[in-house]
């Protein structure tokens, strides 16, 4: 963990109740954010996102699966997070596991919608080949490579920008006779793309003293006293929400939090799509 | 699955799967009856007791329909984990299944998802300085799984804290929401959360009026997500004073 | 042992002082208890009394309930003193091996899970529970008390595989016996479901409202309950010095320096008897003993079996 003095922990909490903080931010401002994409070349998607010192890898590789029995027309999507031992110390061996877990949940929560499968950021129903038969399984994997707070948004920045990334190959189905395994034929050439319009994104908020930050770096986050992790999609909508430990909150300023993170992720949801638009350009 | 090679339950299949649809029809329906008579914003008859396993420093069942949790608390004791000074105590939090919890018979092993979980619903309200150096162990048995566990482990487990006498700021007690379309259901069973459209989970201190724990799922409006905090806080505090009513009656017993 | 001879001395003294009262002379006791509970304990059998008021050859007080667990088709909650177990037994459906095809066969597990004692610590299982685990399977197959043929469904195609997971919620002793009751209790309660074959070859349930309605044979409409022939109960006497114990708990299990389990069919046959080691030499006589006591014992539990069978029927009809 950060070691910090009194001096320096008074410093930063301090910094944010006059709403200036450490390195010049504004409380509701996200530090710089660079987006590069395909950088996996063996994955369908893949994307690196940088938040100041926070550095993030989301990879999206799609294999042909059989639904489950209990939902047929659906196809199937992993969530796994795994944080690298070069990000921080505390991370080498099973250190980083709890993390890896916490994170995976809250991304599984905030993108794979109720369990009737409604408001899923990624549909679903767009996975399958042949109901009951043949559909793509999604193995979405998010590495940490270097860690300085905020890392949950930062997965999901660039689980959004992988997904946009990701071409599915085309696959036509040959001779499907009605009891047997169906043939199916992918595509090399074909590649279809991916709907992102209803990908949420994440913004935490911690809270600190009587304010709280978004994108907060990790002094910042030692000093929390809770944080909520918000997932909004493009309408406004809350798609997920996570309340990170630490003390309680009163139940109004859980609101009055909900509604700031979701007027700050319409700001975030157009940075990045004009950073997609930007790597994308950069790739042809 | 099952560890022995290929055996499979017979109850599975079409069955299940006409149940599932039928509810799904009838979730869109402005007025249904809930499989058990409810109507949406009634809770299932709680049964709490404490002092369940003697071998620990405190305990407590929870039977709320179905589900049926068991908690025991130890400690405050050596922390095995830590080995520096710490002015503050431990709080080690797990949470487990049977393996004939759920319909499907599974394999009994540790939840690692909601011992997280629900170590972040008490960390707020148990006072760490209180055992300095030491750890308090919460370990849950979940014995059937017949929907809103994670709610009742998060109530139970706080109500066997009390019972071991361990500080805390005030009882916290939990209660989740399912959507389905437009109606809000509380407190919903195995059946209804397995093709529910959205879910709301609140663990609250009802006497401070603090949320210690929240999650969503599904797509909630910013107006839906009022509601239904609102029957969840309700209901919490309803909770708690039926946990603080056995609790009463546990103390009242021993002396 | 230097320690405990030196216990005994002081041992007399402060029973001696106890016997003035007062809240200072039981701290006194309370204490003695925990510094020299080998002195505590052979002071107490020297009276011929248990650590809890018990005389040494009486059980604690045991109770079974039946049916606990809904998720389940059989289950049992068995109490001795504060040793709690429930038993519970799911049914699925297998593929039988070719050697026996017209067998069913059971998969008993015993769990530790944290809760029961506070020794046991979430990711590593107790010692004692795979050990039990054997035990209890090899009792239930060498005592013939199930007839795997009467789990088969179809000759060579399916048959029923009973998986029998039984949990100690709250460890005090006698784990064995109070596993052992619960196992045979659950297969008391076991309801085998009503199953047809559907087109696909696979076995399903039938419920009950349809019964009669289906179109697709039934399988195993007379061979709903298991008959349970030579029931097996058990007693495990703990020895110490010339003294036998009879349902230890666990404070006196940790003293004690050995015991035997006497484990006996209905008709009063030796299933098994286990001593493990131990300094105490298990002499024949006190053996012959020990098995006279399971006798009892045996004819007990199977008494408080049939009531809870009896209390969970009216239970029902009401």
């Amino acid at each position: 963990m950060v070691g910090l003095s009194e001096g320096e922990k008074h410093f930063i909490r301090g910094g944010i109740a006059q709403d200036l903080r450490s390195d010049g931010r504004k409380r509701l401002q996200f530090r710089s954010i660079s987006v590069e994409t395909g950088v996996i070349p063996q994955a369908n998607g893949s994307a690196r996102v940088r938040l100041g010192a926070t550095d993030v890898i989301a990879s999206i590789k799609a294999e042909l699966g059989k639904p489950s029995i209990l939902r047929p027309d659906k196809g199937k999507v992993s969530i796994f997070v795994d944080c690298s031992p070069t990000a921080a110390p505390m991370f080498e061996g099973r250190g980083g596991e709890e993390l890896s877990n916490d994170l995976s949940v809250a991304l599984q929560r905030c993108l794979l919608g109720g369990t009737s499968g409604a408001g899923a950021g990624i549909d679903l129903s767009s996975l399958i080949i042949v109901d009951g038969k043949v559909c793509w399984d999604l193995y979405i994997d998010g590495l940490v490579i270097s860690s300085d707070g905020n890392l949950l948004d930062a997965l999901a920045a660039a689980i959004k920008v992988a997904l946009s990334n990701t071409g599915i190959p085309k696959v036509s189905v040959l001779g499907a006779s009605s009891d047997e395994q169906p043939d199916v034929d992918v595509s090399d050439e074909e590649f279809l793309q991916f709907d992102t319009s209803g990908v949420p994104v994440i913004v935490t908020l911690t809270k600190v003293g009587r304010h709280y930050i978004v994108d907060a770096t990790s002094e910042e986050e030692s000093q929390m006293s809770s944080a909520i992790s918000v997932s909004v999609n493009r309408r406004g909508q809350i798609c997920g929400l996570t309340k990170r430990g630490g003390a309680g909150l009163d139940p109004s300023v859980v609101l009055d939090m909900i509604s700031v993170a979701n007027s700050v992720s319409q700001q975030l949801i157009t940075v990045l799509d004009s950073e997609i638009a930007a790597a994308e350009a950069s790739e042809e | 699955m099952a560890t022995t090679p290929m055996t499979y339950s017979p109850s599975q299949g079409a069955e299940r799967r006409q149940k599932q649809q039928q509810m799904r029809r009838m979730s869109q329906e402005l007025d249904w009856k809930r499989s058990d008579g409810r109507s949406f914003h009634q809770c299932r008859p709680a049964c709490l007791q404490t002092g369940a396993t003697n071998a620990a420093s405190g305990s407590a069942y929870a039977e709320f329909g179905a589900t049926k949790v068991i908690v025991s608390v130890f400690g405050p004791r050596e922390s095995k984990k830590a080995m520096m000074y710490s002015d503050i105590g431990r709080l080690n939090c797990n949470v487990s299944f049977t393996t004939f919890a759920t319909p499907i018979r599974g394999q009994g092993s540790d939840n690692k998802e909601y011992s997280a979980m629900l170590h972040k619903a008490l960390e707020g309200a148990v006072i760490l300085e209180s055992f300095p150096k030491t750890t308090v162990d919460v370990f849950a048995l979940v014995l059937e799984s017949g929907g809103g566990d994670l709610p009742v482990i998060i109530s139970c487990a706080s109500l066997a804290l009390a019972d071991a006498g361990i500080m805390m700021y005030d009882l916290v007690s939990s209660v989740s929401v399912s959507c389905f379309g437009k109606n809000i259901v509380i407190d919903p069973t195995a059946e209804e959360e397995a093709c529910q459209d959205g879910s709301l989970m609140i663990a609250c201190m009802p006497a401070r009026n603090e949320v210690t724990q929240l999650t969503l799922t599904g797509q909630w409006s910013t107006a839906k997500t009022n509601e239904a905090m609102e029957l969840c806080m309700d209901a919490c505090s309803k909770l708690a004073s039926i946990m603080r009513s056995c609790l009463k009656k546990s103390a009242n017993l021993s002396s | 042992m230097a320690t405990s001879a030196r216990g005994g001395g002081e041992g007399e003294a402060a029973a001696g002082g106890g016997g003035g009262g007062g809240a200072a002379a039981e701290m006194e006791v309370e204490a003695y208890r925990r510094l020299f509970p080998v002195a505590y304990f052979e002071r107490h059998l020297r009276e011929s009394v248990r650590l809890d008021a018990r005389p040494l050859a009486s059980p604690r007080d045991t109770s079974v309930a039946l049916g606990l667990v809904g998720s389940a088709d059989g289950s049992a909650l068995v109490k001795f003193g504060d040793t709690t177990m429930v038993a519970a037994i799911k049914l699925e459906v297998m593929t039988p091996p070719a050697e026996s095809s017209d067998e069913g066969s059971v998969a008993v597990e015993f769990y530790m899970p944290p809760i029961c004692s506070p020794t046991v610590r979430p990711g590593r299982s107790a010692e004692v529970a795979p050990v039990i685990s054997k035990q209890l399977s090899d009792v239930i197959m060498s005592s013939g008390m199930i007839n795997l043929k009467d789990l088969c469904l179809i000759n060579g195609k399916a048959s029923w595989i009973a998986y029998l997971d039984i949990y100690c919620l709250n460890a005090d002793g006698s784990l064995f016996d109070a596993a052992l009751v619960s196992t045979v209790a659950a297969f008391t309660h076991l309801e085998i479901p009503l199953v047809s074959v559907s087109d696909d070859g696979r076995v399903v349930t039938v419920p009950g409202e349809l019964e009669g309605k289906t179109k697709l044979p039934l399988v195993n409409k007379d061979k709903r309950k298991l008959m349970l022939n030579n029931v097996p109960f058990s007693l495990t006497c703990g020895l110490h010095k010339e003294h036998i114990l009879v349902d230890p708990t666990a404070e006196e299990e940790s003293i004690i320096e050995t015991f035997v389990t006497v484990v006996l069919d209905t008709l009063g046959r030796v299933v098994s008897v286990y001593k493990p080691g131990g300094s105490v030499l298990a002499y024949t006589s006190i053996l012959k003993e020990c098995i006279t006591l399971a006798k009892r014992r045996a004819q007990q539990l199977r008494n408080i079996l049939n009531e809870s069978v009896s209390a969970m029927e009216v239970d029902k009809s009401s």
